[in-house]
């Protein structure tokens, strides 16, 4: 059986990574194209319409300006989860470089590069991502980088570790008295060998960077008013939850939602590419 | 045991000092100049240059730096912007409400996890397993403040069964002690004001724990499996023990080491969660201090809490390595 057969065997077994899958694909389908769809705008004011109940015209009602709120969601989506993508992209590029890296070179590169991660390590990630976005300024782009910074020092131990088990391997130290450049034995040999952990924490990571910007954006560190943004949205109709929960509640739940089918997706890629616990799932 | 911690702490060095160099450059990363950013358009010059020379900013970078850690080692953390009060004496008044409700949570979430993990894992693929594995991942994927208003709403707005946020209701008058309300209630015999405090501390305790609660129920669970498929718990069921002494006393004993590591570094992450649940809680500890500061672009004070959340860590850190070793004969034989 070939690997991609294999895997897809895997996940039709694997209930929860179905589950996973199926409540991001069809949160994806609502954020492409909900905004078609919907006659409504995310920005524009109606305040004769303001905060009201769920019904057929707004199935998640209305907020405090009379915006509705399925279609705020589905703007805030495509802002939440491609903040996700884009963080997890930074955090990967420089996390897996400086990890590679430092477990190829070894010695002073590596003491250097790991001190710097642990040291980063040394705080709670959002305490982190939250005084780096407080320092360089309430903005969306700002808490991006700032979340990205907390989440590289995860990639790289990844990094390092496969780095260190990839470079004693025979087919490496052969690309070595080849007299290969090092940038490419790192590329060619090292990095796509270690791949596969790499991609369960990438998984894993969009989960926490989707967590942390909207906790940015809650804190009103990450997207301003009027952008449509989940956490930011939540914030924002705090007030009147008494009188309307689901202003509140119905962001917040989408986020509960994009994290939960991310956790899902990569703790079943995890198992997958334990092999272990893949002959037990199998 | 001693030499073993005098080297983790000299082994924690480098690692503090590019924890000062973070934390000091973060009124650096205010993009211009801080002063006249901090002051806004308004200021006239006079202020900008007092504000200078308050921030140390007129003075050389190395300077500056070498001026901010020897204020640190005096335990001068700088004065906030917003009260003109020492930070490390506001910080020291709002500490222990943040130790009090972590430390619950911890508790909690060790109540209730390391059950959930055993059970879980003696019964693999049961109803109770599967449903469990599906709240844990729920409990790992909700956003603090998304569970924070849930509770509020129902056993606050519509139940009216706990308060919707403080520490201590304000009819009450208590008389501060140690600084940890329920304690204060108890040794005073203040038993209203004890009453009070706990009732306060439920709500955000649940929200806190619940991460954790979450994550080792998980990670307890999936250890436990791999354990129980080892070969020495196949001798203790050879030997005749019975199911609940090889449970607890070989599998639960050998998984709880690694729940220990996972335990301190998700203390961590919940030291973070404490800014979102202390600011919706209206708990007066240091993560709503820090919440304030950020809005009122206090920077001494933001920097001096993100240093503490950083210290507290690697405090925890160090318990506990020093924890494993104390447990684990083999980690502690390879100490000396």
């Amino acid at each position: 059986m070939s690997v991609m057969s294999e895997f897809f065997s895997f996940l039709r077994k694997n209930t929860l990574a179905l589950a996973g899958g199926i409540i991001l694909l069809l949160l994806v389908l609502l954020i492409v194209f909900g905004p078609v769809i919907t006659p409504y705008s995310p920005t524009k004011l109606d305040v004769l319409h303001k905060l009201t109940a769920p019904s057929w015209s707004h199935w998640l009602g209305t907020d405090a300006f009379g915006r509705d709120v399925l279609t705020r969601i589905m703007h805030g989506g495509r802002a939440t989860l491609s903040i996700g993508v884009g963080v997890v992209a930074i955090a990967f590029v420089v996390g897996v470089s400086l990890g590679m890296l430092a477990g190829f070179a070894g010695g002073w590169t590596d003491t250097v590069i790991m001190r710097i991660v642990d040291a980063i390590l040394a705080f709670p990630a959002l305490v982190l991502a939250i005084a780096l976005a407080a320092a360089f300024g309430p903005s969306l782009e700002n808490a991006m980088l700032a979340v990205a910074i907390t989440l590289a020092p995860q990639f790289a131990r990844v990094a390092r570790s496969q780095a260190l088990s990839i470079s004693v391997k025979p087919y490496v130290e052969a690309a070595i008295s080849l007299g290969l450049p090092t940038p490419r034995i790192l590329f060619r040999y090292v990095f796509v060998n270690g791949l596969g952990p790499l991609l369960v924490q990438s998984t894993l990571a969009l989960g926490s960077a989707i967590l942390q910007t909207a906790s940015l954006g809650f804190l009103g560190l990450g997207a301003q008013p009027p952008m449509a943004e989940w956490g930011a949205d939540v914030s924002a109709n705090l007030q009147f939850v008494r009188a309307a929960a689901w202003v509140a509640l119905a962001p917040g739940m989408a986020i509960l939602l994009a994290v939960l089918s991310f956790n899902l997706i990569g703790d079943s890629l995890a198992d997958w590419f334990n092999p272990r616990r893949r002959s037990e799932l199998n | 045991m001693a030499s073993f911690i005098l080297r983790r702490l000299i082994a924690l060095i480098p690692v503090m000092c590019i924890v000062l160099v973070i934390v000091f450059s973060l009124v650096r990363f205010i993009p211009g100049d801080p002063a006249v950013t901090l002051l806004g358009p308004g200021a006239t010059q006079a202020q900008i240059d007092a504000l200078r020379a308050q921030l140390d900013l007129d003075q050389s970078f190395p300077l500056q730096f070498f001026n901010y850690v020897g204020g640190l080692l005096q335990g001068d953390f700088g004065v906030s912007l917003k009260t003109g009060q020492p930070v490390a004496h506001e910080i020291l008044i709002r500490l222990p409400a943040t130790i009090e409700l972590s430390v619950l949570a911890v508790i909690v979430a060790i109540i209730i996890g390391i059950p959930i993990g055993v059970l879980s894992a003696t019964r693999p693929n049961s109803i109770f397993d599967h449903i469990t594995r599906v709240v844990s991942l729920v409990g790992v994927s909700m956003p603090a403040f998304l569970l924070a208003l849930i509770l509020q709403l129902v056993f606050a707005t519509y139940l009216g069964w706990l308060p919707v946020s403080g520490r201590m209701s304000s009819f009450i008058v208590a008389e501060p002690v140690t600084g940890f309300a329920i304690l204060d209630g108890l040794i005073t015999g203040n038993w209203a004001a004890a009453s009070s405090a706990l009732q306060h501390l439920i709500l955000p305790t649940a929200v806190l724990a619940a991460f954790l609660a979450a994550t080792l129920g998980r990670f307890v669970r999936n250890t436990m499996l791999e354990v129980m498929g080892e070969d020495f718990i196949r001798t203790a069921k050879a030997k005749g023990l019975g199911r609940a002494d090889v449970i607890l006393n070989h599998g639960l004993r050998n998984s709880l080491l690694p729940a220990i590591t996972v335990v301190g570094l998700k203390f961590a992450e919940m030291l973070g969660g404490a800014i979102l649940t202390e600011t919706i809680f209206a708990w007066p500890g240091i993560g709503r201090y820090m919440f304030e500061a950020i809005k009122n672009r206090d920077y001494p004070v933001i920097q001096g809490t993100t240093l503490v959340f950083a210290l507290l860590f690697v405090f925890t850190s160090i318990i506990v390595d020093v924890l494993y070793g104390v447990l684990d004969p083999r980690v502690r034989k390879r100490m000396k």
